[in-house]
């Protein structure tokens, strides 16, 4: 396409530069706030943020979250996105408008409505109580529960997308073929499906995962200071504590959190091809 | 066409270079409740008489602290409202600067306790407030600090968080009721923590509990007065609890950043804020409370504020250097006994 390397090094270099620039450089200061303290290196900082039981505590509930939400958007996400791909053109084009739709809601307007319906005499705990299930209202609101909810509801669309456009572009007759020859509907999932949609996955998977642990006014308003995430403790730590050490710690452990999902699922994609 | 386009950027450019260099700006950092009638109350009039513009960055008083520090070599903020004791800490770091007070026509009208509370000349209280418990009396009665953990009201009490202007004292109040009020707040905090899960939130903001209050979210809640009003006109029965023990309370205080380039139009908002008719609009509004002894209100609105020299005098306030000398403690044990 370029007539030699040079032109097309030329033509990358403005964005290497700005990237480098406004991304690159503050990542790498922003990270070595953790290991360059009081003007020499050390991983002391890191030592003492894995020595804090709430850290620890945090640490394991920001990634047990993320794991969850992802997986239940994968399960929930593969049964709608094949139903969307069935629909036809026009009304798989509606569908998908509705799925995207709530992506164009501000976070803070959907995760206040989730504070309505998840309260006490909101509409979740009158359903509760109609059919009988409880005859006092359950507590919802500041549990991990509705952080998972909120999250889930968040984040959801990403994955329903990736799975869309992942089995659009899957040959339309590996299904039937694969009933043909005697497979029952899990060994079909499992065999051809997954195998022929796992960028598909891999893609929606991470975003999920990076969405869940890395967002802020979901967890931090469905679930407060008795349900602290990563994020809404480094909110903390820089906010009242002045204490700009431990974030960028935290920032470092969600920056790699988000490269090891996106390994990982990678892994497991490429693994379950091989079988 | 490109010229006159140029051309005609460029004169756009000039007429928002020059607003912008006739346009005084004062940039204060507040509490987040009550913005509207503040706004109403005192910055918008303010503006009108100096013919500035009034930024407002809002916050709790640790955050706002914090927030000074990190930005100490090029101050973002030209005057603040905090606690006592965030003053006394920011006056230590040499974040603030000595409140020229021949400069304030109204600093005469103050309640002698307002006038410099932490003894430093650099802090001026505007308004001080009563804390107690407000709780729903058609399912609780409240005479005691105690009956925060009593069986009616498990599962339905927001807690204030240690790190908000309310937890300390309210801990401290706590600590009285158990007849173990010690400095570091070790039994209270333990107290709170083995009830860590009938509370439903440790709340971070006074504005957050109008909502809890009016779904039916919490029955009770520690807050200080200021928080009162929204609270009191919601549709559901709401008292102020007058518990046996006394109630607790803070003062808040003004402070200029140090470093700041608009000093002089700093002090004539804070003299503005401190006239009587101003506080008085802030009283009748029941936001603040007047620290203005010049000030009178009506019965009802004195009933619904806290009001009065004696008042004042009678609230059990933890003394600034304690609440700085014993902070981090009750943070190390409040995420030690409650975070977790």
């Amino acid at each position: 396409m370029f007539q030699n390397r040079a032109e097309g090094l030329a033509l990358a270099l403005p964005a290497a530069i700005f990237a480098a620039i406004v991304f690159v450089l503050p990542v790498i200061i922003l990270l070595s706030g953790g290991l360059h303290v009081g003007g020499h290196w050390s991983g002391e900082a890191y030592i003492r943020f894995f020595g804090g039981s709430l850290n620890r505590l945090v640490l394991w509930r920001t990634l047990e979250l993320g794991v969850l939400v992802t997986l239940v958007a994968a399960v929930v996400g593969y049964a709608s996105a094949f139903a969307i791909v069935g629909l036809s053109a026009s009304a798989k084009g509606r569908m998908i408008g509705l799925v995207v739709l709530p992506l164009m809601i501000s976070p803070v307007a959907r995760t206040y409505a989730w504070f309505v319906i998840l309260g006490r005499t909101g509409m979740v705990n009158k359903a509760l109580i109609l059919v009988g299930l409880t005859d006092r209202p359950v507590r919802f609101l500041f549990t991990e529960t509705a952080v998972f909810i909120g999250l889930l509801q968040l984040f959801l669309p990403l994955m329903v997308i990736s799975l869309v456009s992942a089995l659009e572009n899957m040959p339309r007759d590996v299904v039937p073929a694969a009933r043909v020859l005697g497979a029952n509907w899990l060994q079909i999932f499992f065999k051809v499906v997954l195998p022929l949609t796992r960028e598909g996955l891999v893609i929606g998977g991470t975003l999920v995962f990076t969405g869940a642990v890395t967002a802020y006014i979901t967890p931090a308003i469905l679930g407060g200071s008795k349900v602290l995430t990563l994020v809404t403790l480094l909110y903390q730590r820089v906010t009242i504590a002045n204490d700009l050490v431990s974030a960028s710690v935290i920032a470092l452990l969600l920056i790699v959190m988000s490269f090891g999902a996106n390994l990982l699922l990678k892994r497991l994609a490429t693994a379950r091809n091989r079988t | 066409m490109k010229k006159t386009l140029i051309a005609s950027a460029a004169v756009l450019l000039l007429a928002m270079g020059n607003a912008h260099a006739d346009e005084k700006t004062l940039t204060i950092s507040v509490y987040a409740f009550a913005q509207d009638a503040y706004g109403k109350i005192v910055y918008r009039p303010f503006e009108k008489i100096c013919g500035c513009k009034i930024v407002v960055e809002t916050g709790n008083s640790a955050e706002r602290l914090a927030k000074m520090e990190a930005n100490k070599a090029n101050p973002v903020i030209d005057m603040a409202v905090m606690s006592m004791a965030d003053a006394l800490e920011a006056s230590r770091k040499g974040l603030i600067d000595k409140i020229d007070t021949s400069k304030l026509s109204n600093y005469d009208k103050l309640y002698d306790i307002a006038k410099d509370p932490n003894k430093d000349g650099m802090s001026i209280g505007y308004t001080f407030y009563a804390t107690s418990i407000a709780y729903r009396s058609d399912k609780a009665t409240v005479n005691s600090w105690n009956d925060l953990f009593s069986k009616k009201l498990a599962g339905q009490v927001a807690f204030p968080d240690v790190t908000t202007n309310q937890g300390p004292p309210a801990l401290y109040m706590l600590g009285i009721a158990m007849g173990k009020n010690t400095p570091d707040l070790k039994a209270p905090i333990e107290e709170v923590g083995k009830h860590r899960n009938d509370i439903v939130t440790f709340y971070n903001r006074s504005s957050q509990l109008v909502q809890l209050f009016e779904q039916g979210e919490i029955w009770a809640a520690p807050i200080g007065r200021f928080a009162w009003a929204p609270i009191h006109k919601l549709d559901v029965p709401i008292k102020w609890a007058t518990p046996k023990e006394g109630q607790t309370g803070g003062m808040n205080v003004m402070v200029v950043t140090k470093g700041s380039k608009n000093r002089d139009l700093a002090l004539k908002f804070m003299d503005f804020w401190l006239s009587t008719p101003v506080q008085k609009g802030l009283a009748d509004a029941l936001v603040d409370s007047p620290a203005n002894k010049d000030v009178k209100v009506s019965p009802e609105v004195a009933d619904n504020i806290t009001y009065g020299a004696d008042t004042a005098a009678s609230l059990k306030l933890i003394p600034s250097a304690i609440d700085l000398e014993n902070r981090n403690k009750w943070l190390q044990e409040w995420n030690a006994e409650v975070a977790q």
